[in-house]
């Protein structure tokens, strides 16, 4: 029986090792991925024992902070402003996190592997713990100026404006929004209850609207379809385009048309099937011009092109993540025509519509769009700063001052779709509207779109903004952009 | 294979064996190795008071109340238990009793640092599953564990007592499975598992002291009929099948182990009770083709019981993706993994963890409760501990010489071994997680107390292993001392 005996005794040995090696993979190896699961009770609990870092504006601006609840003896998150930075910041709630507190989260709350040397210098100087500060790239008076005039159409609406030059992110909203700070509260029956309300609610609010919705782009698209036409064909704003009424469509009974049907004439045009030129059908922005030219290009050319600007991209962050902006290859002729004027399956996000405006004031360099300017030791040491990045090159130098200047005309032009409400005094703004119809054979509300960059001779912001069921964007969207600029510009003094 | 032939040749068996061929003149050494165990006993207190007072800084900064008259308690506990086995069993292995006092005493330990939990001012939140006498019950449940060991050296003076009453303490064993299945839920269940006698206020699990009666109906069984069953059938693949006629016994205990997980839902004790069987019949036989018989109807029983019944099946959902259903069926497991994660490589700190997450942390995770705060440096030394005492227990089985203690002795050590494997492993998530109890560190008194019943039947095998050959009465070089075996 000894030799049995003797193999019993290593099946046991075998099964001794098999834990010793188990546990040591678990609690060595596997132990940060543990502690990083969503719903871990107790690294939520530790992280409630320090203070969480800040979050800051670009103007210091504190828009979250942790305090010390003394009743609790535990900190909680607190969000100074409200729903007006919810989209930017998200929340840190007991059961999971959004927006910056989410994607900063290791070096908010101090286990970023670049504060392990502070960490440890507090432990022997018994210095509490403490995250470090997250400084963004947000201007608190664009911010501000963003979410009161949403806030003020009370429509469903985003809105994103950027720093042509460096791709930072200016202002960033979304309505209707929520109040973070219901979700931070430590007490876990009030968070669910106030977490399901906002779930069930219809309107969405915890839905990132700049960020994270889509919309047809609409006019606005024309912007991409004019690059197109500019690299490819080498045509200019003084071109002569051809200009019907009526743009036939092949296998297609419905032709394309203007808005409300209206011929597209600079008074050189009268029979409404001769040419204009194309500065001219950009700054009224007639469909059946570039639906011809998208025509011509075909569907390859104008997906290039929209890729380019940006769109197509399903892993830009920055660092929320973006939902991508679509631009398919179109391969039928009509269809191909629809998308070229941002209709059919085009779909963009607010920050799309910021980049196209952005790339073209930045001389038709794409910035890398971000929010998080640096990170800083609770010491006020840096731990890093973003150093902006070239995102792509979609137009020449060339091809971007002509479409600036078709641009600016948009809105100093007497016939252009936005002289009524972008021309301010002071300020020349360069811009394209969009008016997307959406539903079932256009039934549903025209989405408004708009987006502009300003000053236009030295671009200091560039602001896209959609207002879902707005209308005509020249109407809902184009002034929203206006006192965004306007605060912006005001601010820093330019 | 008899008595006598085993040993020879054997070189783990020489010592015991030379040590009898040449007779110590003069009397026996009085103690064995008792010194050794008082020495370690001595160590055993000192880790435990050290722990308990630890606790206390960890919760709330002071060094707990009672921390003298608990160590005198335990250290008098400890003591009688070292004095019995002075008088009682003096040759028997110096280490099996110090290891399973540790583990006793940093179970009571692990206990009331669980029980202190958002209690009386103290951080975490209060478990609702312990009352604030639950460790005064533990410690009450050792002192009755330590009575039980010193009951069974005192009643078992030779292990082959025990063969007499085989098949008595067989339907013993079978009858204490059963009771839980044939009582009302009401008297029987707790947690969906249907293993208990609740009367008046207690709970008993009988399966832990069936587990004991069987190792000794199987150890007793089997070596009567093991020449039988090791007859060999016929050869396929290069393994000696038994023959088919032979299969009945294996196919018995298969399709109880069946039933206990079918009636009383328990998939841990039913696994642990089929493995022992298997091992045993192993050992008695030495037959290859046992083991793989048994691994065969083991997995195809596991397989079948997982889709015929949702619960078992649920087992194995929860093992494989534990992280989709945490908030459900996972929740338990989840908690468990996140202690041990939270413990890291040296641990929180005793009193410095958050085990009170975890839902019955006190009993069947408690290995985790040992993990978040003692790290995984404390969790190695204990699965080396428990090791240790499968080891000892081994060792004592093939010291010995007769065949019907060497078997009792192999299935219990590996019934330790297996039972130690099936929690910490479940709780691991190295295998599907089942709710069986960690001897000697889980809450509760018949587990406690069959595992110290189950170190005092070792250490019983241990000490006639070790136990010199009596004087030779007349030294005249004529008579032969014949050794029983």
């Amino acid at each position: 029986m000894n030799r049995a005996l003797r193999r019993v005794s290593l099946a046991c040995l075998v099964m001794f090792v098999l834990l010793l090696v188990n546990v040591n993979w678990l609690q060595g190896f596997d132990a940060a991925s543990l502690a990083s699961e969503p719903g871990n009770g107790r690294t939520f609990s530790e992280q409630f024992q320090f203070q969480r870092g800040s979050i800051v504006t670009a103007d210091q601006k504190v828009i979250a902070e942790s305090r010390l609840n003394k009743n609790l003896g535990e900190y909680q998150r607190h969000y100074p402003f409200g729903p007006m930075y919810a989209p930017i910041t998200g929340y840190d709630s007991l059961f999971s996190a959004t927006g910056i507190e989410q994607a900063q989260n290791k070096q908010l709350s101090g286990s970023d592997p670049a504060l392990a040397v502070h960490n440890l210098i507090d432990l022997v100087t018994g210095k509490p713990k403490k995250g470090a500060t997250v400084q963004l790239t947000i201007n608190s008076a664009a911010q501000q100026a963003a979410f009161t005039a949403l806030a003020a159409q009370g429509r469903q609406a985003g809105v994103v404006a950027l720093n042509p030059q460096t791709g930072a992110v200016l202002a960033l909203a979304s309505y209707p929004s929520f109040d973070p700070n219901q979700l931070a509260t430590l007490n876990g029956s009030k968070l669910i209850k106030n977490d399901r309300r906002l779930l069930r609610d219809p309107n969405q609010p915890l839905l990132n609207r700049a960020l994270n919705d889509t919309f047809p782009p609409g006019s606005t698209f024309k912007i991409v379809t004019s690059s197109a036409a500019m690299t490819d064909q080498g045509i200019t704003q003084n071109t002569p385009v051809y200009a019907p009424t009526r743009l036939k469509l092949p296998g297609v009974a419905q032709p394309l048309v203007n808005f409300d049907g209206e011929a597209c004439d600079n008074g050189s045009n009268p029979t409404g099937n001769g040419k204009v030129p194309l500065i001219f059908a950009f700054t009224v922005s007639c469909n059946t011009v570039f639906g011809n030219l998208g025509m011509q290009l075909g569907g390859a050319k104008l997906k290039q092109q929209a890729t380019l600007y940006g769109m197509n991209n399903p892993r830009l962050a920055i660092p929320l993540p973006v939902t991508q902006s679509n631009f398919p290859l179109y391969t039928d002729k009509a269809q191909t025509a629809g998308a070229a004027i941002g209709q059919e399956s085009d779909t963009v996000t607010p920050l799309q519509e910021a980049m196209l405006a952005a790339a073209v004031a930045n001389k038709g360099t794409l910035m890398r769009p971000y929010m998080v300017d640096k990170v800083t030791a609770p010491d006020l040491t840096p731990l890093s700063t973003t150093q902006p990045t070239v995102l792509s090159h979609p137009v020449s130098p060339t091809v971007a001052g002509q479409l600036t200047s078709m641009m600016i005309s948009v809105t100093q032009s007497p016939q252009g779709t936005a002289h009524a409400t972008a021309d301010v005094p002071g300020i020349v703004i360069a811009a394209k509207t969009g008016t997307a119809q959406t539903g079932i054979n256009n039934s549903g509300l025209d989405d408004a779109v708009f987006t502009c960059f300003a000053p236009a001779a030295n671009p200091q912001i560039a602001v896209g903004v959609v207002v879902k069921g707005g209308g005509l964007g020249a109407d809902a969207s184009a002034p929203i952009a206006v006192k965004i600029i306007q605060a912006y510009l005001a601010a820093v003094g330019k | 294979m008899s008595a006598v032939a085993t040993p020879s040749g054997e070189p783990v068996g020489t010592s015991t064996a030379a040590q009898a061929r040449v007779p110590v003149s003069g009397p026996a050494p009085q103690h064995g190795r008792r010194r050794t165990e008082l020495l370690m006993l001595v160590f055993v207190i000192g880790v435990v008071l050290f722990a308990y007072a630890n606790v206390g800084l960890g919760l709330n900064g002071k060094i707990p109340a009672g921390l003298f008259e608990y160590g005198i308690a335990f250290a008098v506990l400890i003591g009688g238990a070292h004095v019995a086995v002075r008088w009682l069993a003096p040759w028997a292995d110096p280490l099996l009793l110090p290891l399973a006092a540790l583990l006793n005493g940093l179970g009571i330990v692990m206990i009331y640092r669980l029980q202190q939990s958002g209690r009386a001012g103290n951080t975490g939140s209060v478990i609702s599953t312990m009352t604030t006498s639950t460790t005064l019950y533990q410690v009450l449940w050792s002192a009755f564990g330590l009575a039980a060991f010193v009951a069974v050296l005192a009643f078992i003076r030779q292990p082959r007592t025990l063969q007499r009453y085989t098949y008595t303490l067989g339907a013993i064993g079978l009858a204490l499975f059963a009771i839980p299945a044939l009582l009302p839920a009401s008297m029987s269940e707790i947690n969906g598992a249907k293993v208990w006698i609740l009367l008046g206020g207690f709970e008993i699990q009988p399966g832990e002291f069936a587990k004991l009666a069987l190792a000794v109906f199987f150890a007793g069984y089997l070596v009567a009929k093991r020449d039988v069953l090791a007859l060999a059938g016929r050869r396929v693949l290069g393994i000696d099948l038994p023959r088919a006629r032979d299969l009945g016994p294996v196919l018995i205990a298969w399709a109880v182990s069946l039933l206990v997980l079918v009636f009383e839902s328990d998939i841990g004790t039913s696994a642990l009770f089929f493995g022992m069987f298997v091992v045993m019949l192993y050992i008695a036989t030495q037959r290859t083709s046992w083991l793989l018989i048994g691994f065969l109807l083991f997995v195809f029983g596991a397989l079948a019981a997982s889709r015929l019944f949702s619960h078992v099946g649920e087992r194995f959902t929860i093992w494989l993706h534990p992280f989709d259903h945490v908030h459900t069926t996972a929740f338990q497991l989840v908690q468990g993994l996140y202690g041990l994660g939270f413990g890291g490589i040296l641990g929180r700190g005793l009193g410095q963890g958050q085990p009170y997450y975890t839902p019955l942390v006190q009993s069947d995770l408690i290995i985790t409760a040992f993990g978040e705060e003692l790290g995984l440096t404390g969790l190695m030394a204990l699965l080396i501990i428990y090791g240790l005492i499968v080891q000892r227990g081994l060792r004592a089985a093939i010291a010995v010489r007769d065949p019907f203690s060497k078997l009792l002795a192999g299935g219990l050590a590996f019934v330790i071994a297996l039972q130690v494997f099936v929690i910490v492993g479940g709780t691991t998530r190295l295998i599907p997680l089942t709710g069986i109890t960690t001897p000697f560190l889980s809450q509760g008194g018949s587990s406690l107390v069959a595992s110290w019943m189950l170190i005092a039947i070792l250490m019983r095998i241990s000490d006639t292993a070790r136990r010199p050959a009596p004087q030779p009465i007349q030294d005249e070089g004529m008579t032969q001392v014949v050794r029983a075996g």
